[in-house]
């Protein structure tokens, strides 16, 4: 709202729109761009580089953006040469008007300057996704990744140098929201909320920079190999970078392999436990992210995994199960849950249950006793490889102890109420064990805490 | 600016003078003083002070002096005329304030005619400042180059050509604001400031047993510890809360994004913590391993009243990181309890918390560093 | 259109009343308002001078447009009241905004009157601003009024006077001054309540009576230009109220408001307080100023009317002003004390921390359940003064159970016992400084409270 006065003999004074249209220096094409593409969350890093002419004293650079989502707040410039007789004093919002920055420069020469203009955008995505080739035997592995990038965001991206991020970023706000809102910072007093303006982003080419990116320079002569990945490690993340620019136009996708590796030693490893999986075995592909099983490298990135294992002579493959990775660090142990299985089966049987050593209180109630359960566990391997077999039982209590017997190959207690039997079966063979296992309720919890517990721990033995 | 490129759209000043006999006297015009200094104060978060100079040209007598203020957010209780070049000469009279206007009329008496720079002062909403921070890391984690960026922004519906700004701190700087426009200017700039990475594991908050999660990370937190004292280039005064954007220099002449967060008041000798993001290159794995109760006492019926508990938790700790780390594990027990032994060291960080600051190695050709924690300690007097 | 109360002397020739022969009358020659701020209620005291003749007198007095309560209206003579005899006051049918004396005279000529009504929609408050010295130890107390003309009438040259307290009224005078007859209607069948109970107020239409005699226009005369001092409100005590009588005469056209300076105070010794008490007000530390309205801290004279408070503080020795904080203040009678609330403090913040916890001295009953025990807490108490200035802190800490024992880790602090369950430390911090005290606390509970009285009984022997 705007007083104009009006009365004798005042002058009245119109203000100009935008103080910004005076002395603007011409913002010419990019000469290079660098897109950092995260994916674990909707963000992307772009470096631009661009020769700006500047001359002596004030120089006004106005920067604007349509179709496309950048926020507003992180933009930044910065001076590559003669940085220290440059001076970006202040970035400027105008009034009333969107996309739009405009930089105050102080400049002690006149002539060209690279600078390096960076800011933060939404639309671009990459994920990792995998394929696994079992050998007939199902001993090794070949292991191939590949990375999708995708570009929804408005903007044509050519020839641009292109690295993915690995990790888990923490950020505050969606770009996509900082970049629609009305007013860059927000207004004082107000939640910031996403503005919905209605204007959606369309796909098709976007407009920048009031000039278009024509005129490109031809490309590169092809190679004549597919592009390599480099993968180094940057504080809590991993940084690939594509080697090379990739030009990657609104809308598109690109696939590029990430590593392709063959024979890795994989580990047929069958789970039951009845709480999580119910009565079907449950198999899982093991092996390590280390250079004993051809990797360890980096880090293997989360993705969905397709495996398939080799039939015949003639390299016909036959599809196994899907899975997916989480992020596996180098050096630790990967577990690919393939599914039920139906050709190793671990039947567990309850075959005797009494009660004992009832305790009475003074009121000749009931005060304690024990159960006592004897199980018999047999297990089927009817593949035509070896198998190795966990079994995890769970009580719901502390207050047990254990006699086992017969082929229950190795037994591990894996915290106060889990026991788990390790067993390694070879191809067409049976095993059987039994255990008696025996809880203490009531006041005989007492018995176990004070000393019974040592005296059961020398006869289990 | 000169004094054509008049920017006064929305305060305006007239100054009237009033004969015995005239009746008409809000509408004559005879100068439009302009402001001479403003001096905006950001330093309170509810209310911003204005305080500006104006060449009021007075005669002997009475003077009647309009000011309105259509359209901006001015609490107009809080307006204060004051004379400042001949304070016991000219007097203010009275205020009076016309009906469903924006406005007030100051009745001020003189005993001469004086060209008078009076001070007014008076609380605006809608126009307040906002702190940003951008760090820059280097690639060894070890310190950061500190840039922070004063936002103003002003809603207030006033614009301001030129005025003095003034902050809780710092210098005063020069600036012209316009309704509805943001600014974003450099404020404080330190480099190589130095920074400790801090891991954490709460294990109040994060899983513990990442097996028995369905094929999902658990990520343990990262963030960057920066003290605000002299030894860290910075120590002059509190560093105000706001968002904070984290990079690291890749090696490659370039940068990447690691993170952001926002920080509250750092007053001076006290921290800074930036939570960056997690790292799933360490994982920990702790299970309770012992949970019994002893010692217990009843009454007649038999039914325990009172007991101690004899507790075990043990935690693995595997660095899958080429380089060493240091995590910071926090533990929590309730109620009564000490501590029956213990493999690492720890702190009491209260009642019910302790501590543990353990430090990891890089990971070898053999495979992740590890570690374990057991704690085996009881609880006192649990009723049940 | 805003002149509003007309008196008419109508004269009476012998019988027919109809005949109405208008005299035009003097203007006001003085009015007095006094406006309450508590309720909306103006008693207005005017002073007319009508020409009587002997014998009868018929005097019509009407308004409109603004709001009179009809029972309010009292009409004395000032002089000659042996001869003047006020008969009554007669409110015709169907006429509205209308009021006619009977007058009995002795005497003919000029004889000096007084009206007084109830008037709605004057209105004042008052508010305030203190301004603290640099040092925060002194501060100067500038106290306004505001006083709003809402009536519909234009007040000129009227000595104003402004009531201070709670009064006491059955009817709002905005509703009685709306009614459709003066004092209602008797009730159908209906009980007699006073006369006030359950009128319609019928909503009334006032379609601009011809109003004559009028002076034109708002003016704004303003009186003697010798007369350029500042003027002063006088206030003195009546009853339980308290009158503020500003100097000289004020004009308020309709719809107008004006600000005056009620009283300005200047070194009034301050005293800067931070308190800190979770029960009250959560974690955050609050800011108060304090004072006493006493000669000692230059005030006193009269109470403190409520209205908001403004704080500022000096910035710098340029005179600069900076805001610290608002508040609002109820009425403060004089020698009472004044804590005004600003708010939390940003620059100083206590942080207590539990360091230890242990339950102890178990007491069981005859059936062996528990039935006391004692609870030992040690709290850590950090405070941090991050302010250039020095300053002083009071502590509340509350125990939930009046039976408890305190004992300070440390000499150099005292407790008071604030009340039963509370306990309450004061402490200085110089600027810039932090300070750490701790304190064990043992409080007693079930049985074992006993043994606490028990204990507290021999140490009093």
């Amino acid at each position: 709202m705007r007083l104009w006065i009006q009365a004798f003999g005042l002058v009245v004074v119109i203000a100009s729109a935008i103080q910004a249209k005076v002395d603007l220096v011409t913002l010419p094409t990019r000469d290079t761009v660098q897109l950092t593409i995260y994916n674990s969350a909707d963000m992307t890093l772009v470096r631009e580089s661009r020769a700006l002419t500047l001359k002596e004293g004030k120089n006004k650079l106005q920067f604007s953006w349509a179709n496309t989502l950048i926020d507003p707040t992180s933009l930044e410039m910065l001076a590559k040469a003669d940085a220290d007789k440059i001076d970006i004093s202040d970035l400027t919002y105008p009034p009333r008007v969107q996309n739009l920055g405009l930089w105050n420069i102080k400049s002690g020469i006149s002539g060209k300057v690279p600078v390096e203009i960076s800011y933060l955008t939404s639309g671009l995505s990459w994920r990792a996704f995998y394929m696994g080739t079992l050998t007939g035997d199902e001993k090794t592995m070949r292991l191939q990744g590949y990375v999708v990038v995708t570009n929804n965001s408005g903007e044509d991206y050519e020839n641009a140098q292109t690295r993915l991020i690995v990790g888990q970023v923490h950020i505050l706000d969606q770009i996509a929201e900082l970049a629609r809102r009305q007013y860059p910072y927000g207004r004082p007093g107000e939640i910031v909320t996403t503005e919905q303006l209605g204007r959606e982003f369309r796909v098709r080419r976007a407009e920048e920079l009031r000039e278009t990116v024509a005129g490109a320079e031809p490309a590169a002569r092809p190679s004549m190999k597919p592009k390599e990945i480099k993968k180094e490690g940057l504080s809590e993340y991993f940084l690939y970078t594509i080697e090379g620019t990739e030009t990657i136009p609104n809308g598109w996708s690109k696939r590029l392999q990430s590593f392709d590796v063959d024979q890795v030693p994989v580990v047929n490893l069958y789970k039951y436990e009845e709480e999580r999986y119910g009565p079907s075995v449950v198999r899982f592909l093991s092996f390590k992210n280390d250079k004993e099983h051809k990797l360890g490298d980096t880090p293997i990135p989360g993705g969905t995994l397709k495996v398939y294992r080799g039939v015949g002579d003639k390299g016909y493959l036959s599809y196994v199960g899907r899975s997916a990775f989480k992020y596996i660090p180098v050096d630790d142990d990967v577990e690919l849950n393939l599914g039920a299985v139906g050709d190793v089966v671990v039947e567990s049987k309850l075959m005797d249950y009494k009660t004992d050593n009832l305790r009475f209180d003074r009121n000749r109630n009931v005060s304690g006793w024990d159960e006592i359960r004897s199980f018999k566990i047999e297990v089927r391997n009817t593949r035509e490889i070896p198998a190795k077999i966990e079994i995890q039982r769970n009580f719901n209590t502390p207050y047990w102890t254990l006699t086992k017997s017969g082929d229950f190959g190795q037994f591990e207690k894996v915290d106060v109420d889990t026991v788990k039997f390790t067993l390694t079966l070879e191809p067409r063979s049976a095993k059987k064990f039994e255990y008696v296992l025996t809880m203490y309720h009531g006041v005989r919890q007492e018995d176990f805490t004070r000393g019974v517990k040592a005296q059961i721990k020398e006869t289990a033995k | 600016m000169s004094g054509k490129r008049n920017k006064l759209m929305l305060t305006t000043i007239v100054v009237l003078l009033i004969c015995s006999g005239m009746v008409q006297a809000r509408i004559k015009l005879v100068a439009l003083p302009e402001r001479a200094a403003t001096v905006i104060r950001l330093d309170n978060p509810q209310a911003t002070l204005i305080e500006e100079e104006r060449v009021l040209t007075l005669q002997q007598g009475r003077n009647s002096v309009d000011f309105s203020w259509k359209g901006v957010s001015i609490d107009a209780d809080s307006i204060r005329l004051r004379p400042l070049d001949h304070q016991d000469k000219v007097t203010l009279l009275s205020v009076s304030y016309p009906p469903n206007e924006a406005a007030l009329v100051w009745d001020i008496g003189s005993d001469g005619d004086y060209a008078e720079t009076v001070r007014i002062s008076y609380l605006l909403s809608n126009i307040d400042r906002l702190i940003t921070y951008k760090a820059v890391g280097d690639k060894a984690e070890t310190m950061v180059d500190l840039t922070s960026f004063l936002v103003l922004r002003n809603f207030s519906g006033e614009d301001f050509d030129k005025a003095r700004v003034l902050l809780d701190y710092g210098e005063a700087f020069e600036q012209g604001i316009a309704h509805e426009e943001t600014k974003q200017m450099l404020f404080l700039k330190a480099d190589k400031v130095p920074i400790i990475k801090v891991w954490k594991f709460d294990a109040a908050i994060l899983p513990w047993d990442p097996e028995k999660l369905e094929n999902k990370n658990v990520g343990i937190p990262v963030s960057y510890r920066i003290v605000n004292d002299p030894n860290s280039k910075l120590g002059k005064f509190a560093l105000w809360g706001g968002k904070a954007r984290l990079f690291q220099d890749d090696g490659h002449e370039s940068t990447i994004f690691l993170g952001e967060d926002v920080t509250g008041l750092v007053p001076v000798g006290e921290k800074m913590e930036l939570y960056i993001g997690d790292s799933r290159d360490i994982v920990v794995t702790q299970r309770k391993m012992r949970d019994e109760q002893i010692n217990l006492i009843k009454n007649n019926d038999d039914k325990v009243v009172l007991f101690n508990t004899d507790e075990i938790i043990t935690a693995k700790i595997e660095n899958f990181k080429d380089s060493p780390a240091v995590l910071t594990m926090i533990q929590h027990i309730p109620g009564q309890w000490d501590m029956e032994e213990c493999n690492m060291k720890y702190v009491k960080k209260d009642a019910s918390t302790v501590e543990f600051e353990i430090k990891l190695p890089a990971r070898t050709q053999a495979g992740p560093a590890t570690k374990e924690l057991t704690m085996h300690y009881h609880r006192r007097n649990v009723r049940p | 259109m805003k002149r509003a109360l007309i008196l008419t002397l109508l004269l009476m020739t012998s019988g027919a009343q109809a005949e109405v022969d208008l005299v035009t009358l003097p203007s006001r020659e003085k009015v007095q308002l006094t406006i309450y701020n508590s309720a909306d209620l103006t008693l207005v005291r005017e002073r007319r001078n009508l020409t009587l003749k002997k014998g009868w007198n018929w005097l019509q007095f009407m308004w409109a447009n603004t709001l009179i309560d009809p029972t309010s209206l009292v009409l004395e003579p000032l002089e000659q009241k042996d001869k003047v005899e006020i008969q009554q006051l007669v409110f015709p049918a169907r006429l509205r905004e209308l009021g006619r004396w009977l007058i009995r005279s002795e005497t003919s000529g000029q004889v000096p009157f007084e009206i007084t009504y109830f008037t709605s929609g004057l209105a004042w408050r008052a508010f305030y601003m203190g301004t603290l010295a640099k040092d925060e130890r002194t501060m100067r107390l500038e106290g306004y009024v505001r006083v709003d003309n809402n009536s519909g009438e234009d007040y000129e040259n009227a000595q104003t006077r402004l009531l201070v307290g709670t009064v006491h009224i059955l009817d709002q005078i905005a509703e009685l001054a709306k009614r459709q007859y003066p004092y209602g209607r008797p009730v159908v069948g209906g009980e007699d309540g006073g006369g006030y109970g359950g009128y319609g107020f019928g909503v009334s239409d006032r379609k601009g009576v011809p109003i004559l005699g009028q002076v034109g226009g708002r003016s704004n005369v303003i009186d003697e230009l010798g007369k350029l001092e500042l003027k002063v409100i006088k206030k003195e005590g009546l009853s339980e109220y308290f009158l503020y009588t500003i100097e000289g005469t004020e004009t308020i056209p309709d719809k107008w408001g004006k600000r005056l300076l009620s009283f300005e105070a200047e070194d009034i010794p301050v005293k800067s307080l931070y308190k800190y008490d979770e029960e009250r007000w959560g974690p955050q530390t609050i800011r108060f100023v304090a004072f006493t309205n006493d000669e000692k801290h230059n005030l006193g004279q009269t109470p403190i009317p409520n209205g908001d408070v403004k704080i500022y503080s000096q910035a710098d020795d340029a005179g600069y002003l900076s805001y610290v904080g608002g508040t609002g203040t109820k009425y403060i009678p004089v020698n009472e004390e004044v804590e005004l609330n600003l708010g939390p403090a940003r620059l100083v913040s206590v942080e207590p921390k539990l360091m230890d916890f242990k339950t102890e001295n178990y007491v069981f009953d005859t059936k062996r359940n528990v039935s006391g025990w004692d609870e030992v807490r040690t709290w850590k108490i950090e405070i941090t003064n991050t302010r250039t200035l020095p300053i002083e802190i009071e502590i509340t800490r509350g125990f939930g159970t009046a039976y408890w024992e305190l004992k300070l880790d440390g000499q150099d602090i005292s407790y008071q016992k604030y009340d039963v369950m509370h306990a309450r430390f004061k402490l200085n911090l110089g600027s810039r400084s932090k300070r750490v005290f701790s304190y064990t606390v043992r409080t007693y509970h079930g049985e074992r409270e006993q043994s606490l009285t028990e204990q507290n009984i021999k140490s009093e022997r």
